[in-house]
């Protein structure tokens, strides 16, 4: 049997993606995790790799199709293997009529189909009552109102819930089709993609949660016509803005946010980047700012208040990471993206630094991978690139917590011993999820990266 | 062996029934002589002679309620209207004497009642009539509509030899249309009542139709096939009365999806009353709305372009079922 190759899940919220080119043709022979075909999403542009070795016996998905994620594109057929694919039997012809002598019907016939009748309608009540009767196990509050008999009983069957699944009906709507391709990407969809963090994976919530279909679904397919002045003009935003908008305005409704601020003092950070940044770059080749320094104060602060590395679940569970996963903002032409550091709390500065700049780097190039795109914990967030003081960042969802840090500025600043001294400052804010934190622990975790990025002198180590 | 027409077909099986069976016998208005107005008759008072073969007067009610007592008295009688728009002038007959005679008496009532039935010959409102739901309706008596010419004949012959009350409903429109011509079995068949037949395979939605609307819906799915891909099942029900809710179960639960058509008015029509059985014992297997397409409630128009509006053809049973598959 062929392996299918299916269309990843690339970002917490993409639903659907295309697929931009075939590198490899028909026949042509693949190594694993070698790259099949470039795949493009709201979030990012990617390079598939092959989940195993073996010819790409049948491309399912031509260039330039959107597809669902999880649909199967290509058929590799692993070493060894037959050759042959299976294709899909198509519908037959009509039987055709017998020939048969039958009797002529008797004459008491209608009679007993009467009776036939009566039984199937006292069965029929039974079944109605049945159904009635049947209870709304599981229902989510924002589960999809109408959904067909046939998708309910499917899905009751088989313990799925709805909401995860995008329906490719009108409006949205979960049909037959999408539940026994849901089914298939079950059964065969994680082998497809190797996820670093397992754990973490398996709590992010469903893509295509309904409000998140239906309001990107919305937008995208049926824009409400609106009346433009004539000193307006109109921008249909493209697929990336919409999965934006649909990721913020979901995150904002699921996680009641709180925000906290603190003022950090940067001095030392600051005047040691002013003498050794040129240096660290000739030396190592790539550069380094104040986002590693943080990005280390952070996984600190993780250790220190371990509930700002969870997701609230949706049967009200807290899910407490046990490994940190940065992800990290990066605007790139085409819009925001946030790929992921596995693991940032492994790292030196300098090693942070070295990461940022890889996936920063493919962000802009478009070559993230699936992995850079998968398994975050939470983020760190830097609009101070761009001059911002104070920030009140969204949280990602499904993530508990999200940290803005914002411009490094000199300031007159009261010192300790009640003098006026220019210091370099800082603003930390931290926009977390009231279900899981209160601002004590929010202050707690801000307080022990203030006291990690503080605690620095002259010299720093960075290795 | 020649390849026939639907009508040949027809008139084939009363000639062999008649043959078979010297109860058989054939009365209507012009039956004899001229050899019935569509000619299904022609030849048959040559062969058969007047008694069996009885020209009548233009009564309706008298052919039908001649024919309900020669059923009574043993004799396999079949009545035809030459329209089936005018069988409304024998309905007490059939509705009050045969359909109720075997409730009544214990008495057998073999009686087949035929005529051409259906619209876009441009015959107008008293030459078209779909009267089909109206007997749908009524206990006591059997409705068919065969589609093809093997069904024809065959379904001609089942209810000729059937002990019920038995309405065979002819669509005049399929009566000599060429791509109908079929060579036939040289042996005697009959294709049994109440039995409908899976006339094309596919899982993504089932059609269920019959008469002349089978040839629309074949028409539709091999489109449906083309443009979109879709696999449409269509089922000809053949027999109304009794229904072959088994195949048509069968065929919904695996396609989930259901649409009907018919050349009937919408309103009460036999769809309506599918409609109803599918959402009672399916309800857990339907993946989107039972969907109809039938006539609009109106009698037949007469101008031809107004017909053509009025008929369900090909491009609305498109239209709608699109609109199904993308639910």
């Amino acid at each position: 049997m062929p392996t299918p190759v299916k269309f990843p899940r690339l970002g917490e919220s993409v639903a659907e993606g295309t697929v931009a080119a075939w590198l490899k043709r028909e026949g042509d022979y693949v190594e694993k995790d070698e790259a099949l075909a470039e795949v493009v999403t709201d979030k990012v542009n990617a390079e598939l790799p092959s989940p195993v070795a073996g010819r790409l016996v049948k491309i399912l998905v031509p260039a330039d199709q959107t597809v669902p994620v999880g649909t199967a594109i290509a058929l590799v057929e692993e070493e060894g293997a037959g050759a042959e694919v299976a294709e899909e039997a198509r519908a037959g012809q009509s039987e055709s009529g017998s020939v048969a002598a039958a009797q002529p019907a008797p004459v008491g016939e209608q009679v007993t189909s009467a009776a036939a009748v009566q039984r199937g309608t006292s069965a029929l009540s039974v079944a109605a009552e049945a159904v009635t009767a049947e209870p709304h196990d599981g229902q989510q509050p924002g589960e999809r109102q109408r959904i067909s008999p046939l998708a309910r009983r499917l899905a009751r069957e088989h313990g799925i819930d709805l909401n995860e699944i995008k329906g490719t009906g009108v409006g949205g709507r979960v049909r037959k089709e999408d539940i026994l391709a849901y089914l298939e990407q079950r059964q065969l969809g994680e082998q497809t993609i190797q996820a670093p963090a397992a754990a973490a994976v398996t709590l992010q919530p469903g893509p295509a949660s309904t409000a998140g279909v239906s309001t990107a679904a919305g937008a995208a397919r049926g824009p409400e016509p609106v009346a433009v002045g004539p000193d307006e003009e109109v921008v249909v935003p493209d697929r990336m803005r919409l999965a934006i908008a649909e990721h913020m305005v979901r995150s904002k409704r699921t996680a009641p946010h709180a925000t906290t601020v603190v003022e950090v003092d940067m001095t030392a950070i600051a005047r040691w980047l002013e003498r050794n940044k040129e240096e660290f770059k000739r030396r190592e080749g790539y550069s380094i700012s104040y986002v590693p320094f943080v990005m280390k104060a952070v996984c600190e602060g993780i250790r220190k208040v371990p509930l700002i590395n969870s997701s609230w679940t949706e049967d009200n569970r807290i899910i407490v990471k046990k490994r940190i996963h940065l992800g990290v903002a990066v605007a790139t032409d085409s819009g925001l993206v946030v790929p992921t550091i596995h693991d940032a709390d492994q790292y030196t500065i300098a090693g942070l630094a070295r990461r940022l700049n890889e996936v920063a780097q493919r962000a802009r190039s478009n070559r993230l991978t699936v992995q850079d795109l998968q398994g975050s914990t939470f983020v760190v967030n830097n609009p101070g690139t761009f001059g911002t003081i104070l920030s009140v960042p969204i949280i990602n969802q499904p993530h508990a917590a999200i940290l803005s840090m914002d411009a490094v500025v000199k300031r007159p600043v009261v010192t300790e011993d009640d003098a006026i001294a220019i210091r370099y400052m800082m603003y930390l804010c931290l926009s977390f999820d009231h279900r899981i934190l209160d601002g004590a622990g929010a202050a707690t975790f801000l307080q022990a990266v203030r006291a990690k990025l503080q605690s620095y002198g002259p010299e720093i180590d960075v290795y | 062996m020649t390849a026939v027409t639907y009508l040949e077909a027809i008139s084939q099986a009363i000639r062999e029934e008649m043959r078979r069976d010297e109860s058989v016998f054939l009365l209507g208005e012009d039956v004899g002589t001229y050899g019935g107005a569509f000619k299904v008759s022609a030849g048959f008072l040559e062969e058969f002679g007047p008694e069996r073969v009885i020209d009548t007067p233009m009564s309706e009610t008298a052919i039908i309620g001649s024919a309900v007592g020669a059923a009574l008295m043993g004799m396999r009688p079949i009545a035809e209207m030459q329209y089936i728009d005018f069988i409304t002038c024998g309905f007490d007959q059939i509705v009050n004497m045969a359909c109720k005679m075997y409730w009544r008496s214990g008495i057998p009532l073999p009686l087949v009642i035929r005529g051409p039935a259906g619209g876009g010959t441009h015959g107008g409102p008293f030459h078209s009539a779909s009267p089909e739901a109206w007997f749908f309706h009524t206990p006591g008596i059997k409705v068919v509509m065969p589609a093809t010419t093997y069904d024809a004949k065959g379904l001609l012959k089942a209810a000729i030899r059937d002990n019920n009350p038995v309405l065979y409903l002819e669509h005049k429109l399929l009566y000599r249309l060429p791509e109908l011509r079929e060579e036939l079995p040289s042996e005697d068949y009959i294709v049994p009542l109440g039995k409908a037949i899976i006339r094309r395979r596919g899982r993504h939605m089932t059609m269920l139709t019959y008469g002349a609307m089978v040839h629309q819906c074949l028409k539709a799915a091999e489109q449906l096939a083309s443009e979109d891909g879709l696999a449409v099942e269509v089922v000809d029900l053949r027999s109304l009365t009794p229904l072959d809710r088994q195949t048509i179960k069968e065929s919904v639960m695996r396609t989930n999806k259901v649409l009907i058509v018919h050349e009937d008015t919408l309103t009460g029509g036999v769809g309506a009353e599918l409609a109803a059985l599918l959402a009672e014992e399916l309800f857990d297997y339907l993946d989107g709305p039972i969907m109809r397409v039938a006539a609009p409630d109106a009698p037949y128009p007469y101008a031809p372009p107004l017909e053509m509006a009025y008929l369900p053809g090909v491009e609305r049973i498109v239209a709608v079922a699109r609109q199904l598959a993308a639910y």
